[in-house]
C-alpha cells in the first residue's frame, strides 16, 4: 500500500498530536496555570525569547507551550468524546428506522430533516443559554453535530441489507435484532461510518474552538485551542504568539485530519461524498 | 397424519406510488395460493419472474405476514413474525437463496456462519457439527476457515445449505437455488438437493422458473402465473401433457433435442400484478381464449378425465359451446 | 405542482413546531422558571404567586398550548435585563447583521461558483488546483482565526482598515471579506464537485458526440443539472443570511444579531435566545422552502404530478 506523501505528513501530524494529547502532563514543561511574573509576555525563540519559555509567555507569564499541549488534550478530548457519541446516537437511531420502518421511521427521518435545516451553532448557543456550561455537558452538546449523517448512512444500508443478502439470511435462521445489527449489520458497515467520523472530526474541532472562543465553550482554568484564541485577542498588538500558536494548530489540525479523511474515503468507501 | 404444511388462500398486497407524489397502485404479488406438502415430498414451484413464486416462498416460511389466507406449519399457526416463538421455529424450517454471495457475511469465515444456526438456538457441539455439516454438502472440512469470497459459486451455495441444514430443519424452501450458477455446477448441486432430500427426509419446496430443473427433483409441481397457481399435478404427466396453455408454452419453450416442430411462443406483453386483467389473467396472452375467460376467473380444482388440477375454462371443457 | 406547494408548505411548518417545541422542552428541562427569575431565596409565598401568575401550576401540556399561541401572537417575552420586549431587540440589531451578511453572500456566490466552475471545465489544470488548495484551505480555517489574522495584517501591522467597530462603510470591510472567503471556499468546492459528477454523465457525452458546441453543451446541460446541489447550499447560507456571522460579528465588535445572542447566552437572558432561535427557524425554513420551489423548476422529475416526458 503507497501512501502519498501528503497523506503521511497528514498522518504524521495527528499521531504527533495525539501523542502530546495523551502525554501532556510529561510534555508540558510547566504546568497550565503556573504564572511566572518576571517574564510576562516573553516572545518566542527567534523573536527574542529564551529557550526557559520556547513559544513565550501570556500577560500572566503562563508559559505557552505548556498551555498549548494541555489544549491540545481538552480540544481532541471533547471532539473524540463529541464524534462517538454523534457516530452511537446516530447509528442507533437509524438502525432503529430501519427495523421498526412505519412510524419510527418518519419520526427519525423528521428529527433528520430538522437537524439538517438548522444552524447548529445556534442550537447548541441556545442550550446553553439554557442549561449553563459544565464539560461533560458541552461534550453531549457536541456530540449532537452530525448525528444525522450516521443516521441517514446506518438507516439506508441496513435497509439494503435487509432487503437483500446477509441480513435477511441470518435473520431467516431465526436471529434476535441484536444480533442481527451488532454482529452481522454493524461490522459490515463499520468502515463507512468510520470514514465519516473522520470526515465529522475536523467540524466538531472547528465548532469546539469557536463556542470556546466566544467564551460558551471551555470555561477558565481549563484551557482549550479556542479559549487560547479568545483569550490571545487581548494581546493582539502586543503578544500575536500567544493567539498564533493555537491558531496555526487548529488550522494544521483540521486540514490534517481532512486530507487524512478524504484519503481514507477514497480507498475504503468512494460511495461516500 | 396431518400435512407438514398447509397454506390456505394466501394473499400478498403491496403498495407502490408511481412517482414523488403520484397514485397509490396496489399490486397483487400473490392472490389466493392454497398449498400442501406432506413430509418428505418436494414440492416444486415454477413460473416466470414476476409471477409471485417467491412472495409465496417467503410467506410460505413465514418471514412476511399474508394480508389473507393462513399458513399451519406441523398442524398450528406460524407465530406472528420477529416473535420469540417465531425465531425458535426457524430452527425446524430453513431458506436457500439465490445469490449465495449475498446470502453469506463476507466478513465471517465459513465455519463460523454454517456454527451461527447452533449459537441461535442453544445447541451445544458447534465444532464436530460444522465439520460433519461439511463432509455432508461435499466440501472439505479446511474450507471452515476460508471466506466467502475465496469460494466458488458452487462452493458457496453448499455453504448455504450446510448452514441451512445446521438445525436439521423439517422444511426447506429453495428459491432459484441454481439460477446464479454456472451451467456446469448446477448439475452438482441439483444432485446434491436430491440426494439430502432422500437421506433427511426433507420437505422441500423448490422454487424455479426452470421446468427441467423442477422436473429432476419433484414429487409433485405446480404452476404459477401473475400470481395464482394455474396448473398442479404429477412433474411427469404435466410435462407430457400440459393442460394450460401457459403450462403448454412453458413445456413447448424447453429445447428438445430430437423435436424440431411447433414450438409454441407466447403473444403479447409480459404480465403486470400492477393492471391484472378481468378474468383468467392469462387471457391477453392465450390462443384458445373465448369469451368466458375475459369476464370469469377460473378455478383450480381436478379436471374430469384424469383428475389433473387445472384453473382453465378451455381445459375444463366449460368453454365448449364457444369455442369457435 | 398545487401538491408539491402543499407538501413543502407542511414540511415548513413541522419544522416550525419542532423549533418550538424544543424550545419549551429546552426551557422546561433547564429548571424551574420561577426560581431561575426570582432568587433562589425568593419567599414560598412569592414563588406559588409567580407560578400562578405564569400557569405554571397548569398540566404541561395545557403549558405547551398556551406558550405556543402566545408565540403565534408574537409576544416572545421580554429581556431579563432591561425588561423590553425580546423581539424589539432583536429586531433594532437585524439591519446591522444583514449589513455584513448580504454583501458577504454576494461575494461567496460570486467567487464560489465561477470559481468551482472554472476549475471542473478545467480539471487537473494548475487553476483547478489553486481553487481546491484555496478551498481546503478556507475549511480548515476557522471564521475567527481567519478576522484576527486579518486584523494583525491590515489594521495592526499597515494601519490601512479599523480593526472593529460600526463607524463607517470602512469597518464592515474586514468582516465581510472574513465571512466571504470561508463561504466561497465551501461554494466553490461543492460547485466543482457537482459540476464534475454532471460532465461525466452519458447526456453529455451524447450532446457533444452529436456535435453540440461545447459551450452549448455547457450552458444548455451542465449548468442547469450541476445548478440543483448548489442551489441546497446557497440556499443554507440564505437562511444563515441572520445567524451566519456570530463569530464574525463577535472578532469585529459588530453590534449585530450574534453578538446580542452571545451576549444573551453569557447572561441566559432565555427570551432574547429563544427569539433569535426562532427568527433563525423562521429564515431558514423560508428559505428552503424558497429551495424546494426552485428544485421543482430547475428539476422537472420533481413536478411529476402532471405527467409527461422531458423534451
Amino acid at each position: 500500500m503507497r501512501i502519498p506523501p501528503l497523506v503521511a505528513l497528514a498522518l504524521a501530524w495527528v499521531v504527533l498530536m495525539l501523542g502530546i494529547a495523551i502525554l501532556a502532563d510529561a510534555a508540558a514543561p510547566y504546568s497550565y496555570t503556573a504564572l511566572d511574573l518576571r517574564a510576562r509576555l516573553s516572545p518566542p525563540i527567534g523573536f527574542g525569547g529564551t529557550w526557559a519559555h520556547p513559544l513565550g509567555t501570556d500577560e500572566l507569564g503562563r508559559d505557552v507551550l505548556s498551555r498549548l499541549v494541555h489544549s491540545i488534550r481538552m480540544s481532541l478530548l471533547i471532539a473524540f468524546g463529541a464524534c462517538i457519541i454523534a457516530a452511537v446516537l446516530g447509528t442507533v437511531l437509524g438502525f432503529l428506522a430501519a427495523h421498526f420502518r412505519g412510524a419510527v421511521e418518519h419520526v427519525v427521518l423528521a428529527l433528520v430533516d430538522f437537524q439538517a435545516s438548522m444552524p447548529f451553532l445556534v442550537l447548541a448557543l441556545s442550550v446553553l443559554a439554557f442549561f449553563g456550561n459544565s464539560l461533560p455537558l458541552f461534550i453531549c452538546l457536541l456530540g449532537l453535530h452530525g448525528w444525522e449523517r450516521y443516521a441517514r448512512i446506518s438507516r439506508g444500508l441496513a435497509i439494503s441489507a435487509g432487503a437483500q443478502g446477509y441480513a435477511a439470511a441470518v435473520r431467516q435462521l431465526g436471529a434476535s435484532p441484536l444480533r442481527i445489527y451488532g454482529r452481522h449489520i454493524l461490522p459490515n458497515i463499520a468502515s463507512t461510518l468510520i470514514v465519516s467520523m473522520t470526515l465529522a472530526f475536523p467540524e466538531i474541532v472547528l465548532l469546539e474552538s469557536g463556542l470556546s472562543f466566544l467564551g460558551l465553550g471551555v470555561q477558565p482554568p481549563a484551557t482549550s485551542l479556542g479559549s487560547m484564541v479568545g483569550y490571545g485577542r487581548e494581546y493582539l498588538t502586543r503578544a500575536p504568539w500567544v493567539l498564533l500558536a493555537p491558531s496555526i494548530t487548529i488550522v494544521v489540525t483540521t486540514l490534517a485530519v481532512s486530507i487524512l479523511g478524504d484519503w481514507l474515503r477514497d480507498r475504503l468507501d468512494p460511495t461516500l461524498r | 397424519m396431518t400435512a407438514l404444511l398447509e397454506a390456505e388462500g394466501l394473499v400478498r398486497r403491496y403498495t407502490m406510488r408511481r412517482g414523488l407524489l403520484g397514485r397509490q397502485v396496489e399490486l397483487r404479488a400473490v392472490d389466493g395460493v392454497s398449498l400442501r406438502l406432506e413430509r418428505g415430498e418436494t414440492l416444486g414451484l415454477v413460473g416466470e419472474s414476476g409471477c409471485g413464486k417467491s412472495t409465496t416462498g417467503r410467506l410460505v416460511l413465514g418471514l412476511e405476514a399474508p394480508d389473507e389466507g393462513t399458513v399451519r406449519f406441523d398442524g398450528a399457526p406460524v407465530p406472528p413474525v420477529g416473535s420469540a416463538a417465531w425465531r425458535a421455529q426457524r430452527a425446524r424450517m430453513q431458506m436457500v437463496f439465490q445469490d449465495p454471495l449475498g446470502a453469506l457475511d463476507r466478513r465471517l469465515t465459513i465455519g463460523t456462519q454454517i456454527a451461527e444456526p447452533f449459537e441461535i438456538h442453544g445447541m451445544a457441539g458447534a465444532q464436530d457439527r460444522v465439520a460433519g455439516l461439511l463432509r455432508d454438502v461435499g466440501l472439505r472440512e479446511d474450507f471452515a476457515a476460508r471466506y466467502p469470497h475465496e469460494l466458488s459459486g458452487g462452493q458457496r451455495q453448499r455453504a448455504v445449505l450446510a448452514r441451512a441444514l445446521a438445525t436439521d430443519p423439517a422444511l426447506l424452501v429453495c428459491d432459484e437455488p441454481i439460477s446464479a450458477l454456472d451451467v456446469s455446477v448446477q448439475a452438482q448441486v441439483m444432485n446434491l438437493l436430491i440426494d439430502l432430500q432422500a437421506e433427511r427426509r426433507l420437505t422441500m419446496l423448490f422454487i424455479s422458473h426452470d421446468l427441467r430443473a423442477v422436473r429432476q427433483v419433484s414429487h409433485r409441481v405446480a404452476v404459477m402465473y401473475l400470481g395464482r397457481i394455474v396448473e398442479e399435478g404429477e412433474p411427469d404427466a404435466v410435462l407430457r401433457d400440459p393442460a394450460h396453455p401457459y403450462a403448454q408454452a412453458l413445456v413447448s419453450a424447453i429445447p428438445h433435442p430430437g423435436r424440431t416442430a411447433r414450438r409454441q411462443v407466447l403473444q403479447g406483453d409480459p404480465p403486470n400484478p400492477a393492471a391484472r386483467p378481468p378474468g383468467c389473467a392469462f387471457h391477453p396472452r392465450c390462443p384458445m381464449a373465448v369469451g368466458l375467460c375475459r369476464s370469469v376467473v377460473p378455478e383450480l380444482k381436478p379436471r374430469a378425465s384424469d383428475g389433473r388440477r387445472v384453473a382453465c375454462h378451455v381445459a375444463q371443457g366449460e368453454a365448449m359451446g364457444e369455442a369457435a | 405542482m398545487l401538491r408539491f406547494i402543499a407538501g413543502r408548505l407542511l414540511r415548513a411548518a413541522l419544522t416550525i413546531v419542532m423549533v418550538v417545541t424544543f424550545a419549551f422542552v429546552v426551557l422546561r428541562l433547564s429548571g424551574d422558571p420561577a426560581l431561575l427569575i426570582l432568587s433562589v431565596d425568593a419567599p414560598p409565598e412569592a414563588v406559588a404567586a409567580f407560578r400562578e401568575a405564569w400557569g405554571l401550576d397548569r398540566p404541561l401540556w395545557v403549558q405547551y398550548f398556551s406558550y405556543f399561541g402566545a408565540i403565534l401572537q408574537g409576544d416572545l417575552g421580554q429581556s431579563m435585563r432591561d425588561g423590553r420586549d425580546a423581539i424589539d431587540l432583536v429586531a433594532e440589531r437585524i439591519p446591522a447583521t444583514l449589513a455584513l451578511t448580504l454583501p458577504a453572500l454576494a461575494l461567496k456566490v460570486g467567487i464560489g461558483i465561477p470559481a468551482g466552475v472554472y476549475a471542473a471545465l478545467h480539471r487537473n489544470s494548475a487553476t483547478d488546483r489553486v481553487v481546491m488548495v484555496m478551498a481546503v484551505a478556507g475549511f480548515a480555517v476557522p471564521s475567527f482565526v481567519l478576522g484576527l489574522l486579518l486584523v494583525l495584517v491590515f489594521a495592526v501591522q499597515l494601519g490601512w482598515l479599523p480593526s472593529g467597530g460600526q463607524d463607517s462603510w470602512r469597518h464592515a470591510i474586514l468582516p465581510v471579506i472574513t465571512l466571504g472567503i470561508g463561504g466561497a471556499a465551501v461554494l466553490a468546492r461543492f460547485t466543482r464537485s457537482a459540476m464534475l459528477e454532471v460532465l461525466g454523465q452519458p447526456y453529455i457525452r451524447t450532446a457533444s458526440a452529436k456535435g453540440v458546441p461545447w459551450r452549448a453543451v455547457v450552458r444548455g446541460h451542465a449548468l442547469p443539472n450541476a445548478a440543483i446541489p448548489t442551489v441546497t447550499i446557497v440556499g443554507f447560507m440564505v437562511g444563515s443570511l441572520i445567524a451566519g456571522a456570530v463569530v464574525v460579528e463577535s472578532v469585529f465588535s459588530w453590534p449585530g444579531v450574534g453578538r446580542l445572542l452571545v451576549v444573551a447566552v453569557s447572561n441566559r437572558d432565555l427570551a432574547v435566545v429563544q427569539c433569535v432561535l426562532l427568527l433563525v427557524a423562521a429564515t431558514m425554513v423560508t428559505s428552503n422552502f424558497i429551495v424546494d420551489l426552485l428544485y421543482g423548476v430547475l428539476d422537472p422529475r420533481l413536478r411529476t404530478a402532471r405527467g409527461g416526458g422531458k423534451g
